[in-house]
């Protein structure tokens, strides 16, 4: 038998709570010397009405926020302005799945964003299930992966990295090991160095599910924020941290996540595609705190 | 060359039709004013991946064969679906159904009957069947379980619950916590041991999780074909998650809690995250006295 990883190596190295985050993935990869991967975490106590309808006039206030602060700009345009070019062709990749879509404000917005920096109207397209037979994806030069958060019946949890399975022509290879490899979406050449972005919406996550496809309001709250970044990895590392918060603050005990979403970590460490561990990701908070949570 | 092929198409299609019938009639055609809205659909092996995306592989850890899914309508209410898994064998259809387990309030339908929310499972023979509506309402849930009572008549026969159950005393753990499995992975999608096979489990041997009430550890029992097994599995278990236990089973881990391993006769009795040494131990003794 090769070297074995086991449970006693997640707790040793990064305590029991992380432990769900990392199972069945090697977690010694060389640390020092690392750039902090950034992520803003903004909340607005309006963004969502209580049918959870989204203002968009708000989220386009958070966004714009989000981008000064991200990418240290004075404004947001000159955000936009370093990850665009206007002869850039961005396929904004959503998610349709009905109970939790992503929202046609959010979409909105960012097509909007990507006009004001330059982008032609026809170089645009939004998508979800049909990426690979559209145009625009299939000779795009920049993505923007936009979803929300929840928990899945067989990842663990779905955020940023699973919103990619729909670039494979047979998503169905990365589900063994409750789909341990999805970090390798990252480096497929549809993909690999397009993504400029990643918006991972936390306006009302789902915190658990009870089997495939399920949804139920009972698991879901607003906890009104958006995870901006960079790095699709420390987005949904950090989005996990607030489900696994939430879920205890739920169930009144630490209740793991079934299956352990062991993708996250393995992005890291063993897809090399971002970064997973806490404390290798800058978490700049900004607006609302009431529950925040992290 | 035509003709065979021909000969063929129509055996595997007689038994695509074979199966499907087979599944089909424990599905009736309508249960108060809802009525089955479209034809049902059968997966067979990989198929399932095409209507539940990656969530299917846990029914294929599970040896799934064949599911069937039936949509019903009725004006202005709620859709039911209704999903009725043929697992092989009663203790694939069990395990399966103790994945799911956990999450509801114990219904007398089929075999542990469950529902919550909008969704009742239950086991039977080698069959796991789950109905579901996304929003409740009375007369919604009322006709999903009238579709569970007429589906679970439908099905003959009960499944025998795996023996290694009988070892379990009851008032120790949630019932709802139990898990079973027979093979390292499923074990790992209900708790995380090792990226390895390091309790040598295999076709041959069955396991049993469970949570503990008093202290919320959580207690594992491996039972192996034979004796030889059973020492290399503990063996294994020994060097590969407690090097540092010296041979005696039990360690402190690294957070802060106690894990403590025994072989018995055919089994390996494992606690992990026991808050005392003693408590490990205490529980250990407990479940050891249960064996044959």
């Amino acid at each position: 038998m090769t070297h074995i990883i086991t449970r006693r190596d997640f707790l040793r190295k990064t305590g029991a709570a992380a432990l769900i985050a990392t199972a069945g993935v090697p977690l010694f990869a060389n640390q020092a010397l690392e750039k902090k991967s950034k992520v803003i975490l903004i909340r607005h106590r309006n963004i969502v009405d209580k049918n959870g309808k989204v203002d968009q006039k708000i989220f386009e206030q958070m966004l714009d926020e989000a981008m000064v602060k991200l990418f240290e700009t004075k404004t947001p345009e000159a955000a936009w302005k370093q990850i665009i070019k206007p002869t850039d062709i961005v396929g904004i990749k959503s998610n349709m799945w009905e109970y939790l879509p992503t929202p046609a404000e959010v979409e909105n917005t960012l097509k909007s964003r990507l006009r004001a920096a330059g982008v032609q109207e026809a170089n645009i397209s939004i998508d979800d299930q049909g990426v690979l037979r559209n145009p625009i994806f299939l000779k795009a030069t920049a993505l923007i992966n936009a979803r929300p958060m929840r928990a899945h019946h067989w990842a663990g949890v779905s955020g940023c990295l699973k919103n990619y399975i729909m670039f494979t022509p047979e998503p169905s290879d990365l589900h063994p090991d409750s789909c341990v490899d999805l970090g390798s979406l990252y480096k497929l050449p549809i993909v690999k160095g397009k993504t400029r972005l990643n918006v991972l919406l936390m306006l009302t996550p789902q915190f658990n599910c009870l089997g495939p496809h399920h949804f139920d309001k009972e698991f879901v709250w607003q906890y009104k924020g958006l995870l901006v970044g960079t790095d699709p990895v420390a987005l949904d590392a950090v989005g996990l941290k607030i489900i696994e918060a939430k879920r205890r603050q739920y169930f009144k005990e630490d209740l793991p996540i079934r299956p352990a979403p062991k993708h996250i970590a393995a992005a890291e460490q063993k897809h090399g595609v971002g970064v997973a561990d806490m404390n290798k990701i800058e978490l700049i908070k900004l607006g609302w705190k009431d529950g925040v949570l992290i | 060359m035509t003709t065979l092929f021909l000969f063929l198409s129509f055996i595997m299609a007689s038994s695509d039709m074979t199966n499907q019938t087979a599944l089909q009639k424990f599905i009736p055609p309508s249960i108060d004013c809802w009525k089955a809205s479209d034809s049902s659909r059968l997966y067979t092996g990989e198929e399932i991946f095409d209507y539940m995306d990656g969530a299917g592989e846990i029914y294929r850890s599970y040896n799934f064969q064949q599911l069937i899914v039936q949509r019903y309508a009725c004006p202005d209410q709620e859709e039911i679906l209704v999903e009725i898994f043929d697992m092989g064998s009663a203790r694939n259809a069990f395990g399966v159904y103790t994945y799911m387990q956990g999450r509801g309030t114990r219904v007398n339908i089929g075999q542990d009957g469950e529902y919550k929310m909008g969704l009742l499972c239950f086991w039977k023979d080698k069959y796991f069947v789950c109905i579901r509506i996304e929003k409740e309402n009375q007369q919604a849930s009322k006709a999903v379980f009238d579709l569970g009572k007429v589906i679970a008549r439908a099905i003959p026969t009960e499944g025998k619950r795996p023996d290694i159950l009988k070892h379990l005393p009851v008032n120790k753990y949630d019932v709802k916590s139990l898990r079973y499995f027979y093979r390292y992975e499923m074990l790992n999608i209900h708790f995380y041991i090792a990226d390895g096979n390091i309790l040598l489990l295999n076709d041959s041997t069955e396991g049993v999780l469970v949570r503990l009430k008093d202290d919320k550890s959580y207690f594992l029992l491996d039972g192996y074909p034979d004796k030889e097994q059973t020492d290399s599995a503990y063996d294994s278990f020994l060097t590969h998650y407690m090097p540092d236990s010296k041979g005696e089973g039990i360690v402190k881990t690294e957070n802060k809690k106690w894990t403590a391993c025994v072989k018995e006769k055919n089994y390996i009795l494992i606690i992990f995250d026991a808050p005392t040494k003693e408590q490990a131990m205490i529980s250990l003794d407990t479940f050891k006295r249960r064996l044959p």
